[in-house]
């Protein structure tokens, strides 16, 4: 049945395997991947939001500190305005000039000059080491004279480009210029020049605690440093770059953060992302490998599924698996195949198709009884049990089945399996020596009958044939008559009647055969002359699968009877009726019955039905004719003999076809001498038995 | 009724084999209404051994008169077939053909034994005359056959009292030579081969050269 065996195939991808795990391969591979990617870019992402976010720190700062330059300086620029008006002789201007330079720390000095650029009056910060000591101011006031000559030109401030004064012990400091015009009605009259330290400009542009975080430093165009300021030295990553704009010069300004470039561990966001990107990647990789062994599982399993399958396949033993409730859950393909039935036919069936109708009902009994023993135990078997299946043909044969109870993954007692062994082939084998040994049985004891019958037609041969002979010889003689004639005649006729008398002993023979077997009558219990026969009954049904039903009154009847010769008429109506059932009739309806009923004081009545086509009546007529059968192989002499047998024994045998009360069949019917009551047997004298004498 | 046998053969006899007395004793009855002699046995055995001592050493004398053998197939002891080979054996079917008599389950046995000589086989019940004629036609056949053994013994008999020259002479005038010639073969006169020409004509017991050629050419050379 291979179509339903499919239906139960595990569901094994019926895929390549290689195409499978390429693809699977790919898979993995993208996702990988584009983890990778994505991680790597919010890691990136992340690293520069952060470097952006320090920049536009750096860049805010150096805005602030370039304007607040300009504005210190425009201050300075103002007050030192205000101090022009003073006369540089006077105190009120030297004072003045001294409270500038004390006021503003990055002043260095401030001075006075005439018109034709003569120095008249100067004064240093006191907070400074005099600027002019190592190198004189004179060598070194040429950017000032440059810046002086802009102002008178322009009447108005100006800036001189820096310059680097050099300080005893090598040391030295880039400083700047402011020149104001001193100008009163149209006339020049000379210029104040302040110088002020780059270095100290910076030291006061920011905060205190800016100036730790950040370097600043003033640098020329070519990125040469001029002057710096701040606790430490900018990493240079952090970079930006402010003009200030101031008259007649410009400084640039750059601010360089101490950050160094963004680290990633110590940065808490993208060590954050990156941990959860390893935890993730681990993860991942966890689930890859569980994927992987998953698989590997699988295909195991799919492998192990299919081998199980190959096998319970090519086993001839059939397999039956049932739940608790008695429902077919599994059928193999060797069940079906014993019994004829598809496997749909049989799933989920609780009555399976394969019990014989007539014993479906005992089946069931049998079957509730096993799933009431709850505890597996008590109902497994493993010796197994035999009992009787029925293919779909109608046909039945025995089974041997070994059961075990069905666990699930969990151990919990889930159902029944069955092994189910044909050993219908085993039972036909032990059944034909049986009736091997039955017809053995039979033939012995037929041999009895036979026997007489062969002696009898050999001893009555002789004598006839010689009668025969005299009587042709005689005939020989008066057709040609002489004088011996007479007395050869006597001599034949002599024969003759010494033969005829031999002939009547052997039939007076006959006669004392039958008295011999008379005198074997006994008194019986119906039952046991039924224990003798039917096994022999049953083993021939069991075969065409007849029931067999037997029924005795009560109390249990007792015959007077040759028990020897009653059997043999039992045993061989019982066979006419299995066999007149054998073709033809539904195996349902093939029922032999046997009833034994006292009718009678004196008689008691065998019937012998059957459910076959029954007997017409033409047939009838000739049924208990010697030499007469409807069988191949048959003498004909059973029913004439069973008749003979049954009315030695004072009883009559009838038959009714259909049978009484029904449509079919035919029913034998014979009587025998009622046993007397024990009683009156015992009042009897001895010879009562002789009153059967026919 | 079947044609009479020579007489000259003697009185022919029918030998009975069958267990059955009375069968035996009804059948010897039946043949004595037909004028026939028999003699009965009740077992293969008792047969046999009549025969070894009435045989006697000379088995080519034996039988001395026409016989027959009625033989039940089914006996006691040795069966009529077993006793049927022993007989064709000892060469005596063709001068004592064999009847069997057959129960009904015996046919083909008797078939058989048909094939290897047997004359013939009747089954019982049997209609006793025309058994009756059967064995008379055995008797036929087994009288032909001993005349046939006679005339042999004689022939030989004959030949035997012949000389050499007279041997010689005869074969010559069997293939048909006239005197003169046979004389011109032999060296001898005419005159010679005439006297011994009527010796043997006297001897052989014939009138012509006719006659002797038939005679010897039944006769083996």
């Amino acid at each position: 049945m291979p179509a339903a065996a499919s239906k139960h195939r595990p569901a094994v991808a019926a895929l390549p395997a290689m195409p499978r795990v390429r693809r699977r391969l790919l898979l993995w591979s993208a996702m990988f991947l584009l983890l990778l990617v994505a991680l790597t870019l919010l890691v990136v992402l992340t690293v520069r939001h952060e470097a952006g976010r320090a920049q536009d720190q750096v860049d805010a700062l150096a805005a602030e500190a370039s304007a607040q330059l300009r504005s210190a300086l425009l201050g300075v620029q103002q007050q030192l305005q205000a101090l022009t008006a003073q006369l540089p002789d006077s105190a009120g201007w030297r004072s003045g000039a001294l409270e500038l330079l004390r006021r503003h720390r990055a002043l260095l000095r401030i001075e006075r000059r005439d018109a034709a650029w003569g120095a008249v009056q100067s004064i240093d910060s006191p907070a400074a080491p005099p600027l002019f000591a190592a190198l004189g101011r004179r060598e070194l006031d040429l950017d000032a004279a440059a810046a002086c000559a802009t102002a008178r030109r322009t009447s108005s401030p100006v800036f001189s480009r820096s310059y680097f004064v050099p300080e005893a012990g090598g040391a030295g400091q880039e400083v700047i210029d402011l020149c104001l015009p001193l100008q009163s009605a149209g006339r020049d009259e000379g210029f104040q020049v302040a110088t002020l330290s780059l270095q100290r400009l910076l030291a006061e542009a920011l905060p205190a605690d800016q100036q730790r975080r950040h370097e600043l430093s003033f640098v020329e165009g070519d990125g040469a440093r001029l002057a710096r300021s701040g606790a430490r030295r900018g990493m240079g990553v952090y970079r930006a770059d402010s003009l200030v704009d101031l008259p007649g010069a410009t400084l640039r300004l750059r601010v360089d953060s101490v950050a160094g470039p963004p680290s990633l561990i110590p940065n808490l966001a993208t060590a954050l992302v990156l941990g959860l990107s390893v935890a993730l990647f681990a993860l991942v990789l966890l689930l890859a490998r569980d994927v992987g062994r998953r698989a590997r599982a699988e295909a195991a399993l799919a492998e192990a599924l299919t081998f199980r399958k190959a096998m319970e396949d090519s086993l001839i033993t059939g397999l039956r698996a049932r739940d608790l409730q008695g429902r077919i859950t599994y059928v193999n393909p060797a069940f079906c195949a014993m019994v004829g039935f598809a496997a749909d036919e049989l799933l989920g069936r609780t009555a399976p198709p394969y019990w014989p109708p007539e014993l479906a009902a005992q089946y069931g009994d049998r079957q509730a009884a096993r799933l009431a023993a709850r505890r597996p135990e008590d109902a497994s078997s493993r010796e197994g049990f035999e009992t009787l299946f029925m293919r779909k043909s109608g046909e039945r044969f025995a089974v041997m089945i070994y059961e075990a109870p069905l666990l699930d993954g969990q151990g919990r007692h889930t159902g029944w399996m069955s092994a189910v062994l044909d050993v219908s082939a085993q039972r036909r084998v032990e059944e034909l020596s049986r009736q091997q040994q039955e017809r053995l049985q039979a033939t012995a004891r037929l041999a009895t009958i036979g026997e007489m019958a062969s002696l009898l037609s050999h001893e009555l041969n002789q004598p006839l044939a010689a009668i025969a002979s005299y009587a042709s010889g005689s005939l020989n003689l008066m057709a040609q008559p002489d004088d011996a004639t007479p007395a050869m005649l006597h001599e034949a006729l002599q024969r003759i009647a010494e033969q005829a008398e031999r002939a009547g002993r052997v039939i007076k023979s006959v006669h004392d055969f039958v008295r011999r077997r008379e005198q074997l009558r006994e008194t019986i219990g119906v039952d046991l002359l039924l224990e003798a026969v039917l096994p022999l009954v049953r083993l021939q049904a069991r075969k065409t699968g007849t029931a067999v039903e037997v029924e005795l009154g009560q109390p249990v009847p007792r015959v007077v009877c040759d028990r020897t010769m009653v059997e043999q008429v039992l045993l061989n109506l019982a066979r006419n009726a299995i066999q007149a059932m054998e073709q033809g009739s539904d195996p349902a309806a093939r029922v032999l019955r046997i009833r034994v009923r006292q009718t009678h004081e004196r008689w008691v009545t065998f019937y012998v039905a059957d459910a076959g086509p029954g007997i017409d009546r033409e047939l009838g007529a000739r049924l208990f004719t010697p030499f007469f059968t409807t069988r191949r192989e048959g003498m004909g002499l059973g029913l004439s003999l069973c008749r003979t047998v049954v009315e030695q024994h004072g009883g009559a045998m009838d038959f009714d076809s259909p049978v009484p009360g029904t449509r079919r069949g035919t029913e034998f019917r014979f009587t025998l001498p009622a046993a007397r009551p024990a009683r009156a047997d015992a009042d009897a004298p001895p010879l009562t038995q002789a009153t059967n004498v026919t | 009724m079947s044609p009479t046998l020579d007489p000259t053969l003697g009185l022919p006899v029918v030998y009975l084999v069958d267990d059955e007395d009375v069968v035996r004793d009804a059948l010897a009855w039946l043949l004595r209404s037909r004028r026939l002699l028999s003699e009965g046995f009740g077992s293969a055995e008792a047969f046999w051994q009549h025969l070894v001592t009435r045989r006697g050493g000379d088995a080519a004398a034996w039988p001395g008169a026409p016989v027959c053998a009625v033989l039940d197939v089914r006996m006691p002891g040795t069966s009529g077939i077993e006793l049927f080979e022993r007989l064709a054996e000892a060469g005596l079917l063709p001068a004592m053909p064999v009847i069997f008599l057959t129960g009904h389950g015996d046919v083909p046995t008797a078939v058989s034994a048909v094939k290897r000589g047997a004359f013939d086989f009747v089954e019982k019940p049997f209609s006793n005359n025309s058994l009756v004629d059967r064995i008379e036609e055995a008797l036929q056949r087994s009288a032909a056959e001993l005349t046939r053994r006679r005339e042999q013994r004689t022939r030989a008999r004959r030949l035997a009292e012949l000389t050499e020259r007279e041997l010689e002479v005869m074969r010559l005038v069997v293939e048909g030579h006239p005197n003169k010639r046979i004389a011109d073969e032999l060296g001898i006169s005419v005159r010679t081969v005439e006297v011994h020409r009527a010796r043997v004509f006297d001897k052989m017991e014939v009138k012509s050269a006719v006659e002797l050629a038939n005679l010897l050419r039944d006769a083996p050379a």
